[in-house]
């Protein structure tokens, strides 16, 4: 009796160290998740990146100034001229309100942060409760070693930190966190059964659902297990209350928000929700009255139900199908009809297959994305399924279809990443579980041997005895999951020492080679981590440096544009670029765009590409028409920038000629290809597109020689006509055009009755033959 | 569906026909009866034209015509060249014209002197350059008042890429004729519909019953394993790239047509054979570990556990190796830890 109550001591003492150990652990974990994020910071300042966060920030302004009713109601008229954007009702505002209350509470504490550092760093503080959640999440699955192992993995993990670097101030920041939580909450309640876990998991499914449009991806996959789990038989009362509240309460909380609204009941997005609701209710049906009746009366009673359900379901699937027919995408939208059917948004919505991250992944993408987690998943799917419980086969379930996904769009990489990691988790794990194992229970010495065995054997008798109705059971409803999971290991051993007094263990000298080898992994993991994240994932793309043989170069033509927009220009000047850049100019500049990133309405953009497809004459008219002050263009040629207007240009020409039937996508290539050589067509070194960003080219010192399509220009001297050039910053990479004023009526008829001069008969013709761009 | 066999005897008959209308220049009717006992011999009524028939109906004929031609140019050599999807673009044509024939069946014959033909390259050299024909896919309309097959008109490079709905758009802007819809065979038939629904049906008790007792392949977690690591495999091979860019397995090395490239050098491409190999070696080593810690540490013998995982070892230890090489080499990046600068 001693002896066992020394043991527990011994063993409370132990985990009491363990808990300990783990949670300084965790903390370890979300200083790194934080800390490897910082390399944007460090390495070029602390600004936000790229062009999403640019408007997320301007809203999160709008936010702190203006206060949470201005911004519900808040109608945006430096956007999408004429037409405007609604912000309260066409954005995510999960993302926008989190930074806000942050920046509001660290305020309220006297800690006086500007909004936009606090944006900067929004991301990576929401890692590190990523990694955490991620911590939860494999807990439940497997236990506290998996759970630390895939939180340290999710830490680091590329994909992920291309997503949440400090200054990337993105709704996947939280979205990322917010997801992982509401599975953690899922398959807590699955495992608990309890309703207090249930009302968490609709509440944190709510606040994916304000973060990010990739709610729909919960909505489908939970139905998606429950319907596997129904199928292979099994549905307990676990898993009603995991997917009934979180259908009604979510679906309910997910109409509040109002860029969502009744989405929720109208598209097909949510429909297989709603079938797997009337399922799982019909199949409860089945199982009470399968306990209240007699296995006889049960069978008449099933036959009846069959026929009911039959006859139900065929209703609301004649339903289903009638409303769906009705709208012409079948009531999905593209980007969700481009992952059923991936070949179709290439075939149809150019908008959206001109975005390079909706690209297929290709196999490189995912060492560099995953990397050598990527090795190690396929073991954590096979570790699930021994045993497979509920937990594990939502997991196995959740990394199927993300790793599918991510087969069709690159962005969804980001969904599969915490899969990864926690499959990767639970692998390492479980491996080094076995190998540790071997070389614990064979240390050559067989006294400390059989004292160490002896004491967990004891350990694991007085336990196993006592739970032991419990785990033969095997009845899945886990109150406490984690001792169960400690028996389960505690009880192979004792069983394996007492038949064969054998464990299950290899070799010591190769267990210990494996180790060494795991490790090595892990460190390349690291080692391949710190490197994306410093070289590649860490650039803001508004600033950009490159290193030559004379030394380091920056180049701020960006930021140098836009601050000339917004010192020289009028307030209520409109300026007219391409959309990438249109968050931007609203947001550094205060200028009023045509059209942003923000890509709701197809046409207008397609005005634009119109605009700077056409002729300059053409152009200027529809530029006109649109009140446009000043145009943008963004011209890497000089500096060899590869990602600007011309390398776009095709895409362009593509947007306008599915709106636009004159424009035609044949009339700018040569053999099929796109040149801006002497081989080029003559539409091509017509159009406004060439014409913006090669004036004056042949005289800088490039002479005429792009140095990204590495190629002379075709056409290299020419005037403008009705466009003069305002300003070209530092590296020529962004340059400012303005529209020439319409001449004045009689003047220009005047001068042309003495004057030949081109660009006033140009005019006066444009006048006579000049209609609305509209019509 | 491909016409060319039942025309073999075809090609013997048209020598005959010209030779004993030669004597006598054939009058229009006389073409146009010819040209639709051709087109009945056809099972999708695309006749098939070599250079005589060409100079036959085209180049010997006075203008205007009683009818007009419309040619799809094809060449049994770039068949094999998927870039082109001659085959397939072939196989469109024919569906067009099928279409047109059965929109038309009931009308007066006026509207049915509308042919639809086709052209070989290596038979009909000298009808290409004729035309002037230098790319394919090419499909050419000749009107009734075309003086040299140069005139006739041809259609839009870009419209291929629509299949049948862009060539029928292109045969009625120009014969101011309907084509009418177009009727593509189902994939099934309707015969085989009907029978999997009596199997569906047939099983369908079955099938319930088995589901009811928890005894079907669904309820076997090794199918189940099977499939989760299959899809992964399928992920991670790139195979969805693959599919959406319609990427060959492997490409001929221009210099030297016997070597075949399996491995493509730049990141944003990936050959399919490529994806297939990489996606085995990500696979492989998950296994290996799987393997070790699931089944290996059943065995009893200590000395065949020390065989196999030395084995196993090397296995794994050799994909990370090569994936990691492979994808230095394939992206021209290596990744390189960062050491203080003391260190150096």
């Amino acid at each position: 009796m001693m002896a066992i109550a020394e043991a527990k001591g011994a063993s409370a003492l132990r985990n009491a160290f363990g808990g300990i150990l783990g949670v300084f652990i965790l903390l370890l974990i979300g200083i790194f998740a934080f800390s490897i994020r910082l390399f944007s910071v460090i390495k070029y300042e602390s600004v936000i990146h790229e062009f999403d966060p640019y408007f997320n920030y301007r809203v999160t302004q709008y936010l702190t100034n203006n206060g949470i009713y201005d911004f519900w109601n808040w109608f945006d008229d430096r956007t999408w001229y004429p037409l405007g954007r609604a912000i309260g009702g066409t954005v995510y505002p999960g993302l926008t309100l989190t930074a806000g209350s942050m920046w509001w509470l660290l305020n309220s504490l006297n800690i006086p942060l500007s909004v936009e550092t606090v944006c900067v760093f929004t991301a990576p503080i929401f890692s590190a409760n990523a990694a955490w959640a991620t911590y939860l999440l494999t807990k439940e699955v497997k236990g506290t070693g998996a759970g630390l192992t895939a939180a340290a993995l999710l830490a680091m993990v590329p994909s992920y930190i291309s997503r949440s670097v400090a200054g990337s101030y993105d709704n996947e920041a939280v979205a990322i966190f917010a997801l992982i939580l509401t599975f953690y909450f899922y398959v807590k309640t699955l495992n608990s059964g309890s309703l207090f876990y249930a009302t968490l998991n609709a509440l944190s499914y709510f606040y994916m659902v304000c973060s990010w449009g990739g709610y729909t991806f919960i909505i489908n996959l939970i139905p998606m297990h429950v319907l596997l789990c129904i199928v292979t038989g099994r549905y307990s009362s676990r898993l009603y209350i995991a997917y009934a509240p979180l259908v009604v309460l979510g679906t309910l909380l997910a109409s509040l928000v109002p860029v969502v609204g009744f989405n929720t009941v109208m598209t097909s997005e949510h429909f297989s929700s709603f079938l797997v609701f009337v399922i799982i209710h019909m199949v409860a049906l089945v199982y009470y009255i399968k306990g209240i009746l007699s296995p006889k009366m049960f069978k008449v009673a099933m036959t009846l139900a069959v026929t009911i359900g039959l006859t139900v379901c065929c209703a609301v699937i004649a339903i289903f199908i009638a409303s769906v027919a009705s709208s012409p995408t079948k009531g999905w939208s593209g980007r969700s009809l481009s992952l059923l059917d991936p070949t179709y948004a290439s075939k149809y919505i150019p908008i959206i297959a001109s975005v390079s991250e909706h690209q297929p992944p290709t196999w490189p993408l995912y060492f560099v994305d995953i990397n050598v987690l990527a090795f190690l998943v396929p073991a954590g799917i096979i570790a699930c399924f021994s045993p497979l419980s509920d937990a594990s086969s939502f997991m196995i379930l959740y990394l199927a279809i993300s790793a599918y996904f991510s087969g069709v769009m690159v962005r969804l990489m980001l969904v599969l990443a915490p899969a990864a990691c926690v499959m990767s988790g639970i692998a390492l794990s479980e491996a080094f579980d076995v190998f540790t194992r071997s070389i614990k229970f064979q240390a050559g010495d067989i006294n400390s041997e059989s004292s160490i065995a002896q004491n967990d054997v004891s350990n694991v008798d007085s336990n196993a005895t006592t739970d032991k109705s419990e785990t033969v059971s095997k009845e899945p409803s886990r109150k406490n999951h984690e001792k169960e999971k400690e028996q389960e290991i505690v009880k192979k051993v004792t069983s394996k020492s007492q038949n064969g007094k054998k464990l299950l263990v290899l070799p010591q000298e190769v267990s210990a080679v494996v180790i060494l080898l795991l490790i090595a992994l892990g460190g390349f993991y690291v080692g391949h981590c710190v490197w994306t994240t410093a070289t590649a994932y860490s650039a803001p793309a508004i600033v950009l440096k490159s290193y030559t043989p004379d030394g380091l170069r920056v180049f701020d033509d960006f930021r140098e544009a836009y601050a000339w927009l917004q010192h020289n220009t009028d307030v209520d000047d409109k300026v007219a670029s391409w959309w990438d850049y249109g968050y931007q100019i609203t947001a550094m500049a205060n200028r009023t765009v045509i059209v942003d990133n923000n890509t709701w309405n197809n046409t207008h953009i397609a005005t634009v590409g119109a605009a700077v497809s056409s002729p300059e004459k053409a152009a200027w008219e529809i530029f006109n028409s649109l009140d446009v002050k000043y145009v943008l263009v963004v011209f890497g040629g000089l500096v060899g920038y590869p990602s600007d207007d011309i390398d776009k240009f095709i895409w362009m020409v593509r947007i306008a000629g599915g709106v636009f039937p004159h424009i035609r996508e044949q009339d700018y290539l040569r053999d099929g290809r796109y040149h801006i050589d002497a081989h080029a067509t003559p539409t091509m070194l017509n159009c406004l597109m060439y014409k913006l960003s090669y004036y004056r080219f042949v005289e800088t010192e490039a002479e005429g020689f792009d140095k990204v399509r590495r190629t002379e220009i075709g056409n290299k001297k020419f005037e403008l006509t009705h466009f003069e050039e305002a300003f070209t910053t530092e590296h020529w990479m962004v340059r400012i055009y303005k529209l020439k004023l319409p001449k004045n009526r009689i003047q220009g008829k005047l001068k042309n009755k003495s004057s030949s001069e081109t660009y006033s008969s140009n005019q006066t013709r444009a006048r006579n033959t000049r209609r609305n761009p509209w019509q | 569906m491909d016409p060319r066999n039942p025309l073999l005897l075809l090609f013997l008959a048209i020598p005959a026909l010209i030779s004993l209308s030669f004597a006598t220049s054939p009058s229009a009717d006389d073409l146009v009866a010819e040209l639709e006992t051709l087109r009945a011999q056809s099972p999708s009524g695309v006749i098939h034209l070599d250079d005589r028939a060409v100079s036959r109906f085209l180049t010997s004929t006075p203008v205007p015509r009683p009818y007009s031609l419309i040619i799809f140019f094809d060449a049994s050599q770039l068949r094999s060249k998927p870039d082109l999807h001659l085959t397939q673009l072939r196989s469109e044509f024919a569906l067009v014209s099928s279409s047109f024939t059965d929109h038309h069946a009931s009308s007066p014959a006026a509207s049915l002197r509308v042919f639809f033909c086709d052209i070989e390259f290596q038979e009909s050299q000298a009808s290409f350059s004729l035309f002037g024909v230098t790319a394919l896919p090419h499909v050419r309309y000749v009107g009734p008042h075309h003086h040299s097959p140069r005139d006739s008109e041809s259609m839009d490079q870009s419209g291929f890429s629509r299949l049948a709905e862009s060539m029928a758009e292109f045969v009625e802007a120009k014969t101011k004729l309907p084509v009418g819809p177009i009727v593509r065979p189902p994939p099934i038939s309707p015969r085989q519909i009907a029978f999997l629904a009596v199997a569906l049906l047939i099983s369908a008790p079955f099938l319930i019953k088995r589901i009811l007792e928890g005894d079907t392949m669904l309820h076997d977690r090794r199918f189940w394993m099977a499939l989760a690591v299959f899809v992964y495999f399928f992920s991670v091979a790139g195979t969805m790239h693959n599919i959406i860019r319609k990427m060959p397995m492997f490409l001929q090395d221009r210099n030297d047509p016997d070597r075949l490239i399996f491995f493509y050098q730049g990141s944003g491409m990936q050959l399919g054979a490529e994806g297939f190999a990489v996606g085995f070696l990500y696979t492989i080593v998950g296994l290996i570990v799987a393997f070790a810690t699931h089944v290996l540490v059943r065995l009893r013998n200590t000395t065949a556990q020390r065989g196999v995982m030395l084995v196993v070892m090397l296995v794994a230890f050799w994909a990370v190796k090569k994936v990691i090489h492979l994808d230095n080499w394939k992206t021209g990046y290596s990744v390189h830890a960062f050491w203080p600068t003391s260190w150096r």
